[in-house]
């Protein structure tokens, strides 16, 4: 951390020209990886960060640096050049800093800094043992990887806060090639949380995750090509909330409406979606991938109500991108580290359950796609148009979920594909994944329960769906 | 010398041999939103990772910054990896090659240039792109950023090696309108020689980009004879290549596994690494300290060679190709500038030669839709019509897909439309017998 002494005196040098905010974000953070590649424990690697990004606001414009010089001499170059590119006279001086209070829902109970390696390359031995029971020839390649990351961040402002917060979070990963006289296929899982290393021992179940892996890399291999063209397709839950992510999430990111840059730019309290959809983005969830206590700016992390039985209600808002907006920031300035000038982003993005039941929402579909598995995706937020692929899918005929097939992807335009939400169900989940935008990669949880599109465009090489 | 105090260290500690690399960045950037900066960003930053040897085996670790304390922090990180590690892999610090290539890829001109200059021609390009057509409605934003870098690579066998490299780019972005669609494009100029920037011509890309996409519409799902950009073809052939690494190549996961001197792609097709040709992307040695080469990796659709690291290579019995580059902790294997050998035929020309079919000019979500290991890809595109020849309307929300091996065997012409990307490659658009439409 920097002395509150010496924050004060790079703030005062940062507002010396006319910014009308400063900022000092100081991060020192450390991660640990260990991978196992078939049986034997393959990479180990340690990785130490420490930086202070410095952001200056005055009105519409934005000036940010960085530097890992932390003398209080390279502290005042950085302020000092970045001062340059305003020309007024100083507006504000600080003169104290009070320390803002931060409800912690994710406490450290076991720090991953007790935990050893070998208690880690034990849990993974699970998932790996898992794999090698079954005894499958096809199967040419696995990687049971576990990395961790602890956080430190101290951020100091003009508005005479500051705040200090600590997180840790962790992640598994289950990565299977199978292989066979067809070609190669893959399997994924990757189980993610901000609670501690018990969530591995008896939240989640190592040796099912690292099955379900090597399940989908085998049964892809003998899957037929997915057929192309116009179709109902129901997006299984969980990981499907990559759906809502891309269509919807990064386009209600106030990056992109404050501008006028959102394909749902202007649309507030409009019907966007299907009456039966409310979707939320939700950062205030206890020990979840995505969740924050206190965002990068010192707002504190909200539940936020994104579309209500189908109107637009509300906005990931960050305090910069709200100047332009006339609103406040709720929480939503976010960044990979402090190299990133940060911007509004998702945490817990999720569409709310809705009263069907999966079985009922097969039983309904004549002739269709049932996607369960996804590889990710990625939108334009100003046309709406996005692309995400499935790792794991099946024919639906006459309500029955029939053969498996591969090489799906699903492409349209967010604004038409909410509209087209006919049925949800009622098992909402969440998946972990990580999400790169303008302020780097972080994590984000997406979430929802099985729902159908009753018409989208599929790619595949399979030919007409019959 | 203060990286002493390292590999003082390293050796108290029982590290047999060390190895530390320093990396150390600047870079500025700027971008305008309606004539006004909205965004400045400057930043000095400096990335260390360090590798050792104990009993054999790698121990790895990074910080960003490198002080008394953080030296200890390597070292004692390095000692408790190394210790874990089960794999027979050889690990390799290496003395050093006999020469090393002198490349040049830092224009000391650059700084010289005024930011008064750099954002004036901000200015124009934005401006620029406004006039240009009546369709553009809005300028997202444009920007330039400039990046120099300096590697140092030294260990304890006294080899030390520097490269330095710096490039600018401009990029301009446009949303343009008609009836109710609404369509976004861009373009981008990537160099480190200023004098050769021209806005008008970039501002004319990106306008050409957005509005060119206007008044689409979806075509029939099928299959088409096509033309593939030429940055198109850069994506998928970073791919392609990926499979003659050699460690996916013994961990059977490659798709070129006992193919080498075999036909793997038409005979149009060669393929090579020219690390020592006078590009942004030039080096002169990799990050193991191994002098590169240029090489064919294919020729004439034949797989010339696999790309080795000093671990892989030593497992054959081979030498390093001088493709080992970082990915992330450890010693991965990739190409430096990836060159497809250019045809004859103009884009005109491959659009005659197509007849009826498809260009299609950029792919989309490249880590959701294609699957490296398979090379299966579905991915959504843009791209227009071919109609009798020449380039018709363009095509809304579709798809391609296919196999990247099938598509570099179905190439029947590579064209002359040099392009460098920004991903260190050099592409020219190509001609393929058949590719899958997702459509209507």
């Amino acid at each position: 951390m920097i002395s509150k002494k010496l924050a004060i005196e790079v703030l005062n040098e940062a507002l010396a020209t006319g910014a009308d905010y400063a900022e000092i974000f100081y991060e020192d953070s450390d991660a640990r990886g260990i991978s196992i590649e078939n049986g034997k424990v393959d990479t180990s690697s340690s990785s130490a960060a420490t930086g202070v990004g410095l952001r200056l606001l005055k009105e519409n414009q934005c000036v940010y640096g960085y530097t890992t010089d932390l003398t209080k001499k390279g502290l005042l170059a950085l302020a000092s050049s970045l001062n340059k590119s305003f020309h007024g006279e100083r507006v504000l001086t600080v003169t104290k800093l009070d320390m803002v209070k931060v409800k912690n829902r994710n406490p450290i109970k076991r720090s991953y800094h007790d935990v050893s390696r070998e208690e880690i390359i034990g849990l993974l031995r699970q998932g790996v043992d898992a794999i090698n029971e079954l005894k499958d020839p096809r199967i040419v390649r696995h990687i049971c990887s576990f990395g961790y990351n602890h956080r430190g961040v101290a951020v100091y402002n003009s508005k005479e806060k500051w705040f200090k917060r600590e997180t840790e979070f962790a992640r598994m990963n289950f990565f299977v090639i199978a292989a066979d006289q067809t070609g190669f296929e893959t399997g994924h899982e990757g189980p993610g949380t901000q609670s501690d290393i018990s969530f591995f021992k008896e939240k989640i179940n190592i040796r099912e995750k690292a099955l379900k892996a090597a399940k989908v890399a085998i049964q892809t291999l003998g899957a037929v090509e997915c057929p192309s063209g116009k179709m109902p397709v129901i997006v299984g839950n969980g990981w499907g909330g990559v759906l809502f992510h891309e269509s919807c999430g990064h386009p209600l990111e106030a990056s992109a409406i404050a501008k006028g840059l959102s394909c749902f730019s202007g649309k507030d309290g409009d019907l966007i979606a299907s009456p039966i959809v409310t979707a939320l983005d939700d950062s205030t969830i206890p020990g979840e991938w995505g969740s924050i206590d206190i965002d990068d700016e010192g707002n504190p992390g909200t539940k936020r109500v994104l579309i209500k039985n189908g109107k637009l209600v509300n906005y990931m808002i960050d305090d910069f991108n709200g100047r332009r907006m006339g609103r406040e920031g709720n929480g939503s300035c976010r960044r990979q580290n402090y190299k990133y000038c940060p911007t509004s982003r998702m945490s817990n993005t999720y569409i709310a359950n809705g009263k069907s039941t999966p079985e009922e929402i097969i039983a309904a579909t004549k002739l269709g796609l049932y996607t369960k598995g996804f590889s990710g995706g990625s939108v334009d937020p100003a046309t709406g148009e996005f692309n995400f692929g499935c790792s794991e899918a099946y024919i639906v005929r006459d309500g029955k979920i029939c053969e498996p097939v591969k090489g799906a992807t699903l492409i349209g335009k967010g604004f038409e594909i909410l509209k087209n939400i006919d049925m949800i169900a009622n098992d909402l989940e969440f998946g972990q994944g990580m999400c790169g935008a303008a302020s780097g990669s972080i994590r984000t949880n997406v979430g929802q329960p099985t729902l159908r599109i009753k018409e989208i465009t599929v790619g595949g090489r399979g030919g007409e769906l019959k | 010398m203060k990286y002493d105090k390292f590999f003082e260290l390293a050796k108290a500690a029982g590290i047999e041999e060390a190895e530390l690399y320093v990396e150390t960045s600047y870079a500025l950037s700027f971008s305008l939103f309606h004539g006004e900066v909205d965004n400045y960003s400057l930043e000095n930053g400096s990335y260390y990772v360090a590798r050792g040897i104990i009993n054999g085996r790698f121990g790895a670790a990074s910080c960003d910054v490198y002080n008394a304390q953080r030296a200890k922090y390597l070292v004692d990180e390095i000692v408790a990896n190394a210790k874990i590690i089960e794999n027979d892999d050889p690990a390799i610090i290496f003395k050093g090659s006999e020469k090393y290539k002198k490349v040049s890829t830092f224009n000391k001109e650059l700084a010289s240039v005024s930011i008064d200059e750099k954002m004036k021609a901000l200015h124009a390009l934005e401006k620029r792109i406004r006039e240009l057509d009546p369709r553009i409605i809005e300028v997202p934003g444009v920007e330039y950023s400039e990046s120099s870098n300096s590697t140092t690579l030294m260990n304890s066998h006294g080899l030390k090696l520097t490269h330095k490299t710096n490039y600018f780019y401009y990029v301009g972005q446009a949303l343009a309108k008609k009836d109710e669609q609404v369509k976004s494009g861009y373009d981008l100029y990537l160099g480190n020689d200023f004098s050769k920037f021209d806005v008008e011509d970039l501002a004319k890309k990106v306008v050409e980009n957005t509005v060119g996409q206007l008044g689409g519409e979806a075509c029939e799902s099928g299959k088409y004879k096509a033309v593939l950009d030429r940055d198109v073809v850069s994506a998928l052939m970073r791919v392609f290549v990926g499979h003659a690494d050699a460690e996916e190549v013994q961990k059977h996961s490659s798709l070129f596994i006992g193919k080498l001197g075999q036909k793997i792609a038409s005979k149009k097709i060669t393929i090579e690494d020219r690390p020592l040709d006078k590009s942004l992307f030039a080096r002169g040695f990799d990050d193991e300290g191994v002098a590169t080469y240029n090489k064919a990796i294919v020729k004439n659709g034949v797989l010339q060679t696999y790309l080795y690291n000093l671990t892989t290579a030593s497992k054959e019995g081979v030498q390093s190709t001088g493709n080992g580059f970082k990915a992330g902790s450890k010693i991965g294997t990739s190409t430096t500038y990836l060159c497809l050998k250019p045809g004859k035929k103009s884009l005109e020309e491959l659009f005659q030669e197509v007849g009826n079919g498809v260009y299609i000019t950029s792919v989309s979500g490249l880590h959701a839709g294609l699957n490296p290991q398979s090379g299966n890809f579905s991915l959504q595109a843009e791209g227009f019509l071919i109609k009798d020849g020449k380039k018709d309307h363009p095509l809304d929300i579709i798809t391609i897909s296919g196999n990247l091996m099938q598509v570099f065997n179905d190439v029947l012409e590579v064209g002359n439309d040099i392009k460098v990307t920004t991903s260190a490659t050099q592409a020219e658009s190509v001609l393929v017998k058949s590719i899958g439409v997702g459509g209507k």
